[in-house]
């Protein structure tokens, strides 16, 4: 718990002290107008584009230059936003435990259920190391758009605590709707990694994180569970 | 952050809905339109134990025969060119020719009431949608 001892720049101090009314509501709009985007995207855009899958990157295109904006005039640092190496070892030594529990529970359902696992399911066509590289990358987005922009958000309306961890993780889950094993995991995963986030913030060990934890979901558990991770109208397809 | 910040925050917010709301609005109306042809018209005449009979002709292109499919009972029964002589169609300029009709043979139903639905098959430009948009209006008969 070095939270006290760090260094925080005077967005840090923004994000957990004195907040005016104003302020609150303005980051909830962001953090609904980020929801919005992604949502728009899963699950209008991806129906009606038919097979041409570009016109989701537009909201996307949106939020993200929402996220950028709004760090920049907030005077977010990369060191704020989690981009950083100097905790790395710490944010993963909290995440270790939590992994392997994870870890452990998605072998055993897998089990009970009947899956045998299979360590190659993911992308067949490639070997693990460009999974977990790809799915670092991917990850990495993910966790920037979920810590860096939402759980900061959400901190600036009820600063750190179990709230802005669970609000972050409901709002990831939600955008896994409606496969309901992903949305389980991704709350769990969700709470796991807002939770370190707010310990440590370091979106690379959360972006590690995320590819190892998809790694051994997708390993572990029945194909048909996941329905290939699909989310948003696509779940249907 | 300052109220020069936080103002320039709320106008990108803002413009960044309207971006979104004219995105989907766009979206919509090429969806239907991608999904919806208004120029198909047609109608159910009649439909009993032995036929189920109409027309179909799309306007924007008259002298085009349009794919037609039988549904009984909400279950799919048949489908069809409706390109059957229909006089009275071109008579009253709805066509091009006289060749619109379509007659579908009822299939086999037990005792009772049944409803047909007649739908135009409208496909996209592409090739990759196909949708039904029915003919007329539901047509109920009774069976003895």
């Amino acid at each position: 718990m070095n939270v006290i001892t760090e260094p925080r720049s005077n967005a840090d101090s923004v994000a957990s002290s004195s907040v005016v009314p104003g302020d609150r509501a303005l980051a909830a709009w962001e953090i609904v107008s980020l929801v919005s985007s992604a949502l728009i995207g899963e699950w209008i855009l991806a129906a009606a584009g038919g097979r041409s899958k570009l016109i989701v990157a537009i909201p996307i295109t949106l939020a993200f230059v929402l996220i950028f904006v709004s760090q920049v005039l907030r005077g977010e640092s990369l060191r704020d936003l989690g981009l950083r190496f100097d905790n790395f070892a710490r944010a993963m030594k909290l995440l270790a435990l939590p992994m392997l529990v994870v870890a452990v529970l998605a072998l055993a359902v897998g089990l009970l259920s009947g899956a045998r696992p299979d360590l190659f399911r993911w992308h067949p066509e490639r070997p693990i190391a460009g999974q977990l590289a790809l799915g670092f990358g991917w990850g990495l987005i993910q966790q920037y758009a979920l810590q860096s922009f939402v759980n900061r958000r959400a901190q600036i309306i009820w600063q750190k605590g179990t709230r802005t961890v669970i609000l972050t993780a409901f709002i990831f889950a939600l955008l896994h709707f409606p496969n309901p094993w992903l949305m389980l995991a991704t709350f769990i995963g969700g709470a796991v990694w807002a939770f370190v986030y707010q310990r440590a913030p370091n979106l690379f060990a959360l972006a590690l994180s995320h590819s190892v934890m998809t790694w051994v979901l997708v390993s572990t558990l029945p194909t048909s569970a996941l329905n290939h991770l699909r989310i948003g109208f696509k779940y249907f397809a | 952050m300052d109220n020069k910040s936080r103002g320039r925050l709320v106008h990108l917010l803002i413009s960044k809905s309207m971006a979104e709301a004219l995105l989907i609005a766009a979206v919509s109306v090429g969806f239907y339109f991608a999904t919806t042809n208004p120029n198909l018209h047609g109608v159910l005449d009649n439909a009993d134990q032995s036929w189920v009979t109409g027309w179909a002709v799309d306007e924007a292109n008259p002298s085009a025969r349009v794919e037609v499919q039988l549904f009984v009972d909400d279950a799919f029964a048949g489908h069809m060119m409706a390109n059957q002589f229909r006089p009275d169609v071109h008579d009253q300029k709805r066509a091009d020719d006289n060749w619109h009709g379509f007659a579908f043979r009822t299939p086999e139903l037990s005792p009772g009431e049944h409803q047909v639905r007649v739908y135009a098959v409208h496909s996209n430009g592409a090739g990759t949608r196909r949708t039904l948009q029915l003919i007329g209006k539901p047509y109920k008969f009774i069976i003895q």
